[in-house]
């Protein structure tokens, strides 16, 4: 700060103090009693994630999108109300899965038809009170198919349709059911390992990006907090550990597309998915496995070289930009590979859950919102940095320009979140509602909660000066949005996993407590390696002497 | 004070001193000096921004924010009345069936509409305090002012040691040091 003195530039050291070490040891141990509590208490009839239908595991949640009742009525053939039909098939997915036969068909193509049949009984038995026969029989074939991937979009089982109830193949518009309780009780322990494994994966991805979009940009003022960025990537391969083994253990419960793989239907079999089958080219297991393994290695190798030629540019001579030069290199392959795919980490492992559902800005959006946690915690491990006498020359100014990163990309997320939802609020296409339909229907709170969390909190605070400035708003704030953004991805999938029934429990809490203390140990354990100043990095003094102005 | 405000115009002012610097890093330690005199430097033109200048020439925060802050919010408020009008009062339209009420789609426009007016609202009024909107009368010193020249200009008044500063500029590596008075410069 200030122009004509004289900053000397020193190198620094980092221990990790005793207190640090003791406080993320306290959250990893806090994380696994709670996760194990949370364990312990689930309800394991297959129930899992909805307590308060616990007790009566057939109990079915089944929300009925608007044009269902348009297919259900021309299904019949003779309705002239819609709305009729449309409460003839609310009756009749009430009298259906209240009986529970269905349970057992999940994983059989064998007791599929059977089940099928058995739905077709309580089909009549909700006519015989009064409402339409032919809608409810006609109805029954498709609530077991349907039962027999969880979620389900009507539209995609013409075939099977056109065969029991004689009507011509024509598309009738997607219908949704959530099975919501048809899962091991398992699901849960693995779709929370897959959401904090691809949180950190991410998180550190996009530390990953942070200096390497320095470098692209030549940019000078960051020098001075570059090995943040850069122990937080080294934390890659642990969660993307964390993610295959949660995946290798739970994909057919957590996609329901890859357990319609399994089933091996070909077009005219009962729960044949048009729409599945269509996308089985991309989303299917080797793809689940081996793209984002060869993606995460790529990227990998690029942040090891980045770290390497750091280190030996630490190593080097006052003023040699060989190794600069080269990184410039290597963070543009980086940056250009990243950019196109990192979009297929996002297809793959959260929009996939909601397989017949589709969004084309979910890669940016998922982008935005790692991208600003990241951010986040690079601005929190600054401050701490800072608070603990290192970092000195880090300044006021640099704190700035990170808070204006964090605000900037605040309103970033704010954006793609909110036009991923107009933009399909606006169009009314039911296949692409019910991602939004489940989430507002059922989780009002936590729709809306995400949005102030993410979004209201932390831009009304960063947009004051004195805020980006000051020494307590980037912990509260940063941790606000960090919790915020991780709830935000748990919130991606879970309500796609187990429909209307889930709920943050202690397991949900203690995975996050337990990733959260593992990353900050992890990051604060390579920040000692190295020493916390790159001083022979030209452009060092440009950063030690950065100014924002008044 | 009017939004041009005359005052500020160089024409209406005491006699000014004007020096002239090539390079920067002799202006911040000549603005040092004279600050260090004690003298109140009246401004500094400089065809780019100098870091760390403001700050020894002690220049308050710019209050722009808070003109940004007042268009957005008047941007906002007239999309709001826009929309509400056109859609509510005037000529509901059933489009898609969506509510004729406060709805997501307003949003978009309320956005653009408060951009709108922030950078336009921001601009006229950083040029026009500044004497740069069009139809008013510049101060410009010197025309390499916008090009290669940093010029500063101290205020006279009643007691001030006029040639020392003049000395005192020179010292520092100014290359011309001149006076303006009732629009007329003299080279000193």
């Amino acid at each position: 700060m200030g122009h004509g003195h004289h900053i000397e530039i020193k190198q620094e050291t980092f221990l990790m103090p005793s207190k640090a070490k003791r406080f993320t040891m306290i959250m990893m141990i806090l994380g696994v009693v709670l996760s194990g509590i949370g364990i312990a208490t689930m309800d394991r009839t297959g129930t899992s994630h909805n307590t308060d239908n616990s007790h009566s595991p057939a109990k079915e949640v089944t929300t009925t999108e608007s044009t269902h009742e348009h297919s259900v009525a021309t299904a019949a053939e003779s309705h002239d109300t819609v709305n009729t039909a449309g409460n003839a098939e609310g009756t009749h997915a009430e009298a259906a899965h209240a009986e529970g036969t269905h349970t057992e068909a999940a994983h059989d193509e064998g007791t599929h038809a059977e089940a099928a049949h058995a739905e077709g009984t309580h089909a009549e038995a909700a006519h015989a009170e009064g409402t339409h026969a032919e809608a409810a029989h006609a109805e029954g074939t498709h609530a077991e198919a349907a039962h027999a991937e969880g979620t389900h979009i009507e539209g995609a089982h013409d075939d099977a349709h056109a065969e029991h109830a004689n009507v011509d193949n024509e598309d009738f518009g997607p219908r949704i059911e959530y099975h919501a309780i048809q899962k091991p009780w398992t699901t849960e322990i693995w779709s929370n390992l897959l959401v904090a494994g691809y949180f950190f994966t991410m998180i550190s991805l996009c530390a990953l990006f942070w200096y390497t979009i320095q470098y692209a940009a030549n940019a000078g003022w960051s020098v001075t907090i570059k090995r943040v960025p850069e122990a937080m990537f080294t934390f890659i391969p642990v969660a993307f550990v964390v993610v295959l083994i949660a995946l290798a253990f739970g994909k057919d419960d957590i996609y329901h597309w890859a357990h319609y793989e399994h089933l091996g239907l070909k077009p005219g079999d009962v729960g044949y998915d048009a729409i599945l089958a269509g996308k089985s080219a991309f989303l299917n297991t080797k793809m689940l496995f081996i793209f984002p393994t060869v993606l995460i290695v790529l990227w990998y190798f690029f942040g090891t070289r980045l770290r390497a030629l750091s280190l030996k540019e630490d190593n080097g001579a006052k003023g040699d930009v060989t190794y600069f030069k080269k990184s410039i290199r290597f963070s543009a392959a980086f940056l250009v590979t990243f950019g196109f795919l990192i979009s297929v980490l996002a297809w793959l492992f959260m929009m996939s859950v909601d397989a017949h559902w589709y969004s084309t800005i979910f890669g940016v959006y998922n982008f935005a919102t790692h991208w600003v946690s990241s951010i986040a915690f690079i601005a929190v491990f600054v401050i701490y940095l800072k608070s603990q006498g290192h970092l000195a020359l880090v300044n006021k100014e640099h704190q700035h320009d990170l808070g204006k990163f964090m605000f900037a990309f605040t309103v970033f997320w704010a954006y793609i979140w909110l036009f991923q939802y107009l933009l399909i609020w606006y169009a009314h296409i039911p296949e692409e509602m019910m991602y939004y339909q489940i989430r507002y229907e059922n989780y009002k709170s936590f729709f809306l909660g995400n949005f102030i969390l993410n979004f209201a909190i932390p831009f009304l605070f960063l947009l004051m000066r004195k805020a980006k400035r000051s020494k307590w708003v980037f912990p509260v704030i940063g941790s606000i949005m960090i919790v915020g953004h991780y709830f935000d991805v748990w919130f991606m999938i879970m309500p796609g996993i187990f429909g209307p029934g889930a709920s943050i429990g202690l397991f949900d809490i203690g995975v996050f407590l337990f990733f959260a203390g593992l990353f900050i140990y992890w990051t604060l354990n390579q920040l000692q390696k190295r020493g916390l100043v790159a001083m022979n990095h030209p452009f060092i003094e440009e950063s030690v002497y950065h100014d924002t102005g008044i | 004070m009017g939004l041009v405000d005359k005052k500020l115009s160089l024409r209406n002012r005491n006699k000014m001193l004007v020096g002239v610097w090539e390079d920067e890093d002799a202006l911040l330690s000549a603005t040092q000096a004279v600050v260090d005199k004690g003298i109140h430097i009246h401004d500094i033109f400089t065809p780019y921004p100098v870091h760390g200048l403001e700050r020894i020439m002690g220049v308050k925060r710019s209050r722009l924010a808070r003109v940004a802050f007042l268009c957005g919010l008047t941007g906002l408020s007239l999309m709001f009345l826009m929309v509400w009008y056109m859609y509510v009062k005037d000529w509901p339209v059933n489009v898609g069936n969506k509510p004729v009420r406060f709805s997501p789609s307003w949003i978009p426009v309320m956005f653009e509409g408060t951009i709108l007016c922030t950078a336009y609202g921001m601009g006229i009024i950083f040029f026009l305090r500044n004497r740069m909107l069009h139809g008013i009368k510049n101060d410009l010193l010197d025309d390499r002012q916008t090009d290669d020249r940093m010029i500063m200009t101290i205020e006279t008044c009643e007691g001030m040691d006029e040639q020392g500063l003049i000395n005192l500029m020179k010292e520092k590596g100014a290359v011309e040091t001149r006076e303006f008075h009732n629009g007329i410069q003299t080279v000193i």
